[in-house]
């Protein structure tokens, strides 16, 4: 069995600052930290490496920096970090990442299970987990807050979603995005960091996955960020509706008809 | 300060440390004084997530981590509880001393289960620990064995640990260290110290009666036990320095806390200059703690001597950590002087310090005498 993990690095602060012009998240100076979904990620990987002996390899994109969140997931246990990194891939959006990561997922010969946060602190869009799937034509399991995986080849997970959760399964390989209800994070112990420090990490740029440059980096990016803010929250109005409950029921189903609901 | 120069390995561990701190120490600093023992189960995280194997060499199963990571960890575990860093520092210094002067028998024998079982180190007798000259326990040596008779006490971990290095008299104004194991027919553990700080950390006696050991178990050379006992003191001071400015890092959180957010009247208590004085105190000789300790332990990886470095460390914060939980008791008033509070635990954490691995004016003592023959 073969899980791939894919992390992202995020700023440290919680203030993320905003370029003027741009739009851009402001990444300069500020010290990066391992996303914390991808930690569960992380470790759901390493539960199904302890019962089934998977092989879990941990795959970021991002500059050279981001190597730290691949040792850190080779001290937590993951067996190798495949970074890819290039100046190509700068000023990707979502698309253009999922494109990236996709390549490499095939590069590195596919996986069984491939694993992503539920989204990014920084960004919080969580769609680089989905747009993998699709790019890969794989089922997808979002907002998984319980696991499991039979040796025979299939997938059981509990999505947790706003007012519910929802149990599905079906066949490997599957893309899952996880939740931190999933599981309570295991340590990097003093051994694996100094192990995973003397662990080569392989990188790839674009030519190594055969893209295009137009697929990829701000070339390959169709998002443009106009404008962002914090919506403005529309009140919803309850009504109760008065009299029998027959005179109630019809009163309800008038207002359902005239909302085009029924 | 010295924290910009970590290592990616040592700024892993330093976070790795912080949030096992966080999540696993620090909740249960309060109970782990109050039931005078470690909580059920913190010890045996310690020793799954790999604590008692930082200094370890790899080939035995260790993280083979250098001396200001393992100063910067006991730091940061010691901010959540001064206790655990407490332990870990006997531990620590005792494989120093096994690490540097056991041969290789005795290595290959015990430095493979120092990842799960806890080591101590023992001068003090009931007679005195300042002038270990003044001992009266005994090895004697009969074919090629050693016969091992006498009383030790006060031994940090004493009683949890499973391995014990011990300085005996050997022979006539002869002193030497020899590795005794709690399963060895002759040994027993005595009483437990009722100590007022420090409720964690186990601190106990152990009896010798009629032990005998090979010539394996003589760590160094015979009449080499003095030396040996010098630089388990050195090496322990760099780490009760660690443990000091963890004591002031959490004396100055809890105060500066609750001065954000009480008033006098309406006068925030941040802005009176009274309570701004001893934050500033507080944080000030944390960080000069901080400093030295540090400075000790880059000395130490370098090669280079650390004995005066290491007592500054521990005399200086010793008595800068009783003064800081002094100040954060006032700054916190009727608060601070109650037990739902942690800081009265602080400052009797923090006094024993002044005690432990050396009185403060034996290290004076050494201060100066270094400082005369320079
Ligand atoms: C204010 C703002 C401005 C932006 N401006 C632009 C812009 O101008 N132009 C533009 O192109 N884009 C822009 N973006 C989006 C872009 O920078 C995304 O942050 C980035 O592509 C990843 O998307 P995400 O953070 O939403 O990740 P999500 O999809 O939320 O991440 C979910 C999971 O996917 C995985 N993942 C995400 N990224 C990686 C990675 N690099 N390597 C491995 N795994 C990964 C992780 O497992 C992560 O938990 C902007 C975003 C914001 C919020
Ligand atoms: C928490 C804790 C943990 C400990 N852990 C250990 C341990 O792991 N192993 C171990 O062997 N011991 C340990 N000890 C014992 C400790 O090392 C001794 O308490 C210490 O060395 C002082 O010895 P004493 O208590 O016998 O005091 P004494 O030696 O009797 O000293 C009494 C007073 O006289 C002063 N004094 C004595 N001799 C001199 C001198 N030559 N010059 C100047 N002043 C002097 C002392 O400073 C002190 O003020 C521990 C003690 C404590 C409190």
């Amino acid at each position: 069995m073969k899980i791939i993990v894919c992390l992202k690095q995020v700023p440290e602060t919680n203030n993320v600052k905003i370029d003027p012009v741009t739009h851009n998240l402001q990444r300069n100076g500020i010290s990066g930290v391992i996303n914390s979904f991808d930690v569960n990620a992380i470790e759901a990987a390493l539960e199904l490496k302890d019962r089934y002996g998977a092989e879990v390899v941990a795959l970021t994109m991002g500059p050279p920096d981001y190597e730290k969140t691949l040792r850190l997931a080779m001290a937590m246990g993951a067996n190798e970090g495949v970074l890819l990194s290039s100046r190509g891939f700068a000023g990707a959006d979502t698309l253009a990442t999922a494109t990236v990561l996709a390549a490499a997922v095939n590069k590195i010969g596919g996986a069984d299970l491939i694993l992503f946060g539920r989204q990014a602190v920084d960004a919080d869009t969580g769609q680089v987990g989905p747009l993998v799937a699709e790019k890969l034509d794989l089922p997808q399991y979002t907002y998984v807050s319980k696991l499991n995986l039979s040796s025979d080849g299939q997938i059981d997970a509990v999505r947790m979603l706003d007012g519910g959760t929802v149990r599905v399964n079906g066949d490997l390989p599957a893309v899952a995005t996880v939740r931190s209800e999933l599981n309570e994070p295991r340590y990097a112990t003093p051994r694996n960091i100094k192990l995973s420090f003397k662990k080569d990490i392989v990188v790839y740029d674009e030519k190594d996955l055969d893209l295009d440059d137009s697929e990829i980096g701000q070339a390959g990016s169709p998002t443009i960020v106009t404008k962002v803010y914090t919506p403005t929250a529309t009140p919803k109005v309850t009504e109760t509706l008065e009299g029998s409950a027959k005179e109630a029921a019809q009163n309800l189903l008038t207002k359902l008809s005239e909302k085009s609901i029924l | 300060m010295f924290d910009n120069t970590f290592t990616p390995e040592q700024q892993m561990l330093h976070q790795m440390v912080k949030d096992f701190t966080a999540k696993e120490v620090a909740p249960f600093d309060m109970a782990i004084d109050q039931k005078g023992d470690f909580t059920d189960g913190l010890f045996q995280k310690l020793i799954d997530n790999g604590f008692l194997g930082l200094t370890l060499p790899e080939e035995y199963g260790g993280a083979a981590f250098d001396p200001i990571a393992t100063a910067t960890t006991i730091n940061d575990l010691a901010y959540g509880n001064a206790s655990v860093g407490v332990t870990l520092e006997g531990h620590y210094k005792t494989l120093d001393q096994l690490m540097k002067y056991g041969n290789e028998n005795i290595q290959k024998e015990y430095l493979d289960s120092a990842n799960h079982r806890i080591f101590a180190f023992s001068n003090t007798e009931p007679s005195g620990g300042s002038n270990p000259t003044g001992i009266s326990s005994t090895a004697v040596k009969e074919g090629n064995k050693w016969i091992i008779n006498g009383d030790k006490v006060m031994i940090t971990n004493g009683g949890l640990a499973e391995v014990y290095i011990i300085l005996v008299k050997s022979g006539e104004n002869e002193f030497s260290c020899f590795l005794i194991d709690k399963d060895m027919p002759g040994f027993s553990f005595g009483k437990r110290e009722d100590f007022i700080g420090l409720r964690g950390t186990p601190v106990g006696e152990v009896v010798m009666n009629n032990i005998e050991v090979s010539e394996d178990h003589l760590i160094g050379k015979r009449g080499q036990g003095l030396e040996i006992a010098d630089q388990a003191h050195d090496d322990a001071r760099i780490l009760m320095g660690a443990v000091l400015t963890g004591i002031m890092e959490h004396a100055l959180k809890i105060a500066s806390d609750y001065a954000k957010q009480r008033k006098a009247l309406d006068t925030p208590l941040t802005d009176l200059q009274v309570i701004q004085e001893k934050i500033a105190n507080i944080a000030i000789s944390k960080e000069l703690t901080k400093l030295v300790y540090q400075q000790a332990a880059i000395r130490k990886q370098n090669g280079q001597p650390y004995m005066e470095e290491a007592a500054m460390a521990k005399t200086f914060g010793s008595r800068s950590a009783v003064k800081a939980g002094d100040d954060a008791l006032q700054v916190l008033a009727g608060y601070g002087y109650s037990r739902e509070y942690p800081i009265e635990h602080l400052i009797r954490d923090a006094r024993a310090l002044e005690i432990a691995e050396g009185t403060v004016e034996k290290m004076r003592t050494a201060i100066a005498k270094a400082e005369f023959e320079k």
